[in-house]
């Protein structure tokens, strides 16, 4: 029988974060306030071309210049440090630059200034050649080529999917739509900019401190590097300082790590990298843009028939995960909703612009915006309901997806009913206001997307009853830490703050293949709550013999370990620890364990339950837009998930709240704005991130299903607040005045000249 | 960023001679959310920074009660005058422009004077300023000089004041009664935004409430430096003030506005407006005066 919040003492508690005094109070690290003793400074100078051989280099006066320790221009880079899934983009480009942020040399310096001054210093003689910046373009078959040495600008990649027969089913679909859907370049926005300090022992193992939400991976690069420079054998330590904010965008590793790396080496000397704002904006990647195709039809009574999506990525002229987001939008288009035919064909084309990254969500708000925008359409073409279109198609609860996709548990329907709840869909709003919905899915139980989906705990005991657990899992402001603390917490019969958290160095931390796809809570959850399991057996153990009873009839609650209804047979915990300890023969109370889901990597045929389970949910708004200006008013929002369990609300709200909010930039004022490669806008002032003032209040009903495999029952929350609410205010916008913009960001301009051309 | 000495006068004679002891090589700062930018970026490289902030004078805002006359200190900072009563009653053009600069952080040391003075096209503190017929009191090594405030502005970042000279205060002449004004900025934001346009309306109306006597309409980031409309004005004046011919104002205005294309906003967006905030503001205008009598 599934249990309900009431059974749990830590668990569903509205526990604030543990590390929010100190970062309140300023005295959290991040990496800017690293020094390390006698740090040196590195800088990068980046391309001022979009696509230029260069011709010349000249850094003598820089070398010259006093103050400058090393100096390194693509020469200098091992022919085999290289980044990316494909090794595609060494760290500083040799011969040829092919975009904007293409690294052509560094520096370290005994100050920032100095390396700033030094890169002004040094001579480049580029050779411009023509750009590509339009995707569709650069899959011509005569267009110019980004890397002259391949065949084509489009990458071999695996995403031609057909499940079913979709020829077929459109034939005998009663109502078909089909359109076309764009969305822009948007950037995490991170409120602590990108930085790494490297340094190498006598022995040249390295040691980096970096922003990182993959400790464990970017070890592996991190090793790949040394290995490229010769460096074989050695160890690397990567310790990942308090960062501020990640959403996916130190998932890979960056040039400016292994940069701070060759520097380090080569210096002898502890090397900081910390980017500034405009940095940050122009040598980070972004999400990944999209050109959508998408043609879905419905019989009679509204069942969906079929699915149909072809996309075209811009996969800017490197390649990091961007390029895989077609694997994870694979889920909302073979999956939300009941369809069994479904096809699906993406092509990443090289262009001469940005390259993208994963960024929360990884590809399903692209996806979803299609999607629902498209089910809208749909269900006003076959005469039905918005709402009722999803509930004839929810997914339910036993399903199995043709993906592969085995839904365990399933609150979509209530979510729908707790927007329906909120917000009025009677279409019988005031003129120029209107209600939208969208629906969401995403992966809620791990990802298997590497060959392990796993992560390791450590849990130790310490003497007086509190606890340290190592954790593989990694806190980057979303509040792991907390979750993992009452996991621990409600399993110990402690509190949360009996709880010690040590994450992100993998000198003491167990493995982990990363904080990504909203699995942590899941994955290291589960890890955090064996190893407390096997630690209360030990103790249990121990207990039994002390107390004279049975093992299995030990409690723990209130810091006590007792024997129900035999107050003679209780102890505190801290004291039956020391005990332990102190004892002849004594014994020490750790744990370890490896927690890696049951979930399955999807096969060459792109089919596999690649999630435990899956969190759903709905997102309602309530517009009014402004048939003047264009200006579009967001007055409500309702959020509604199901979250399996919420460990803690109060931070489930939160994230909630941060992906409603990123969503909506995403949906009407968020864009990097690019002209011919170039990033026109790399500063807050004009890259429209949603103010506090801006920002609306959002309802977020939370629904619990009780996930059989989830610890306590939880899924993955940390992405879906932001997947579906660029379709839920476009279809709310639809429904306000009457017209559909397909393109994102929403701005004014553009709904004023789709008013202009309906009212024409 | 370069090192720098910071130099404090506490008057504004005493800045004008340290100015005048290190003129190539000293700048003056107000509030500094200019300047300390331009400083980190580089773009502005001072061995000495002369700080206006303990001239008193500079920081007062009265009202002198004799002669209606409103006096700003160009010190006076955005929040000072957003938290004025006087300025919300009387002078709601100034409300509307100054209580949605930057953040609340931004007006609570940013100045009206450094507003108008970084010259910037976007700036909303010199809307209000030119609506209300402001005239700048400057004083510099050749002593004082006073102008309008819509002729301060030359060029974007570039101004009338000569190497050395401080703008000291704004005076705003006494307002007539009937009078209404308003100011809206057109972003896409709600805070830490500039505008993609700003329109301040100002309207004076004859005894019986309909005819108006006086219009000012100005616009910020229509033209290279803030604005006036002067054809749109001069269609009111003289007129029974009606939405229809409100309307006709806003056209007239968005044809005389050099509104561009930018990375932030398109030039045609921008017409369309100031066409259809002229009328908005214009009424917002009438509803003061009617609420005010």
């Amino acid at each position: 029988m599934s249990k309900s919040n009431s059974d749990f003492s830590v668990v569903g508690k509205r526990i604030p974060k543990l590390d929010a005094a100190q970062k309140a109070m300023g005295r959290a690290e991040y990496i800017q306030d690293i020094k390390l003793p006698g740090m040196l400074y590195g800088r990068i100078l980046y391309s001022k071309y979009a696509h230029a051989n260069i011709v010349k280099i000249d850094t003598s006066k820089a070398v010259a210049l006093s103050g400058v320790h090393a100096v390194l221009t693509g020469e200098d880079v091992p022919e085999k440090m290289k980044m990316g899934f494909i090794k595609d983009n060494p760290p500083i480009k040799k011969g040829k630059v092919c975009s904007f942020r293409d690294e052509v040399a560094a520096v370290a310096a005994i100050s920032p200034e100095i390396a700033k001054k030094a890169l002004d210093l040094i001579e480049i003689e580029y050779e411009e050649q023509i750009g590509i910046f339009d995707p569709e373009k650069a899959m011509e078959k005569d267009s110019p080529l980004v890397h002259g040495h391949l065949k084509s600008n489009v990458l071999k990649m695996p995403w031609d999917i057909h499940y079913g027969d979709v020829e077929k089913a459109e034939k005998e679909s009663a109502f078909v739509v089909e359109d076309r859907f764009t969305t822009q370049w948007v950037t995490h926005c991170c409120l602590g900019t990108s930085g790494a300090i490297a340094l190498f022992d006598a022995n040249d193992n390295l040691t980096i401190h970096t922003n990182t939400q993959i400790p464990s991976l970017a070890q592996k690069d991190f090793l790949e590097s040394l290995k490229a420079m010769g460096l074989e054998n050695k160890r690397v330590r990567v310790i990942k300082p308090i960062i501020g904010g990640g959403f996916g965008s130190k998932l890979d590793t960056y040039a400016y790590e292994h940069i701070a790396i060759l520097l380090a080496h080569k210096c002898r000397k502890p090397v900081k990298i910390a980017f500034d704002r405009v940095e940050e904006f122009k040598a980070t990647s972004t999400r990944q843009p999209t050109i959508i195709y998408i043609k879905q039809g419905c019989d009679k009574n509204g069942k969906l028939t079929f699915r149909d999506m072809r996309m075209v990525l811009d996969n800017g002229a490197h390649t990091s995960w961007g390029a895989t987001t077609p694997s994870v939008m694979l889920m909302p288009i073979s999956s939300l909703y009941r369809v069994e035919n479904v096809k699906y064909v993406a092509k990443c084309v090289y262009t001469n612009n940005t390259y993208s990254q994963a960024m929360r969500g990884y590809g399903n708000p692209q996806a979803t915006f299609a999607i629902e925008s498209s089910m809208d359409m749909l269900a006003e073409k076959a005469g039905i309901d918005r709402i009722e279109i999803r509930r004839i198609n929810r997914n339910q609860s036993g399903d199995e997806t043709p993906q592969g996709l085995k839904i365990t548990t399933c609150g979509l329907e209530e979510c729908i009913d707790a927007v329906e709840k909120e917000l009025k869909f009677d279409g019988k709003n005031e003129k120029g206001v209107g209600t939208g919905i969208a629906s969401l899915i995403h992966v809620g139980g791990g990802a298997r997307i590497y060959g392990s989906d796993g992560c390791g705990a450590i849990l130790k005991m310490d003497d007086y009853g509190k606890v340290d657990v190592f954790t593989g899992g990694t806190d980057m402001g979303q509040g792991l830490d907390n979750i993992i603390a009452q996991i621990v917490a409600e399993e110990l019969g402690l509190l949360a703050e009996d709880i010690n958290v040590v994450h992100s160095d993998t000198d003491i931390c167990p493995w982990d293949v990363g904080a990504h796809a909203s699995r942590s809570t899941f994955v290291a959850g589960n890890a955090a709550l064996g190893a407390a399991k096997k630690v209360k057996q030990k103790i249990q153990k121990f207990a039994s013999k002390l107390f004279d009873v049975p093992a299995e009839k030990i409690e723990f609650k209130d810091k006590l370990v007792f024997v129900p209804g035999d107050q003679e047979k209780s102890m505190p915990l801290g004291k039956l620890l020391r005990k332990a300890h102190f004892s002849p023969g004594g014994t020490m109370l750790m744990a370890e364990y490896f927690y890696d889901p049951d979930n399955q990597n999807m096969g060459k045929e792109l089919k596999g339950n690649m999630s435990m389970t899956y969190s759903f949910g709905a997102h309602g708004a309530k517009v009014k837009v402004d048939e003047e200006t264009g200006k579009v008013e967001v007055l409500e929002y309702v959020a509604a998930h199901d979250v399996g369990r919420a460990i803690n609300p109060l931070l489930l709200e939160g994230q909630v709240y941060g992906g409603v909010v990123m969503g909506l930039g995403y949906a009407l004022t968020e864009e990097v704005t690019v002209k011919d490669g170039e990033i026109m806008n790399a500063n807050f002032r004009d890259y429209k991130l949603f103010t506090a003032k801006d920002a609306v209040k959002i309802k977020a009903p939370i629904i619990e299903t009780d996930d059989k495999d989830g610890p306590f029952g939880a899924k993955g929350i940390g992405e879906p607040g932001c997947v579906p609410t660029a379709p839920a205010i476009a279809n709310a916008i639809y429904d306000a005045v009457g017209v559909r913009i397909k393109d994102l960001p929403i701005t004014p301009e553009k709904v004023l000249v789709a008013l202009k051309k309906k009212n024409d | 960023m370069k090192a720098f000495k910071y130099l404090s006068p506490k008057t504004v004679e005493e800045a004008i001679a340290f100015h005048g002891q290190h003129s190539e090589t000293s700048k003056f700062i107000g509030g500094g959310t200019d300047v300390i930018v331009k400083l980190k970026e580089g773009w502005m490289e001072p061995d000495f920074l002369i700080s206006l902030k303990k001239i008193e004078e500079m920081s007062e805002l009265h009202k002198n009660e004799a002669t209606q006359e409103l006096s700003i200190g160009a010190m006076v900072t955005h929040a000072t005058l957003e938290k004025s009563l006087m300025i919300q009653n009387d002078y709601p053009i100034i409300y509307d422009a100054v209580s949605n600069i930057g953040s609340l952080q931004v007006r609570n040391v940013g100045t009206i004077g450094g507003n108008l003075i970084n010259a910037v096209p976007s700036a909303d503190g010199a809307i209000p300023l030119i609506a209300l017929d402001g005239v700048a009191l400057l004083h510099g090594p050749d002593g004082e000089r006073s102008c309008d405030v819509k002729d301060i502005f030359v060029a974007p970042y570039k101004t009338i004041l000569k190497p050395g000279e401080i703008l000291k205060k704004i005076a705003i002449p006494p307002q007539a009664s009937n009078t209404g004004s308003a100011y809206i900025k057109f972003g896409r934001r709600a805070a830490m935004e500039l505008p993609l346009i700003g329109i301040g309306v100002l309207l004076t109306l004859d005894e019986t409430k309909e005819i108006c006597i006086k219009a000012r309409i100005c616009l910020g980031v229509a033209a290279p430096v803030p604005m006036r409309a002067f054809g749109a004005e001069k269609l009111l004046v003289g007129k029974k003030i009606n939405e229809e011919i409100l309307i006709e104002a806003g056209k007239i205005a968005a044809d005389e506005s050099k509104v561009r294309d930018s990375v932030r906003g398109k030039a045609w967006h921008r017409k369309e407006m100031i066409r259809v905030h002229v009328r908005r503001i214009g009424l917002k205008c009438l509803e003061i005066i009617k609420n005010n009598s």
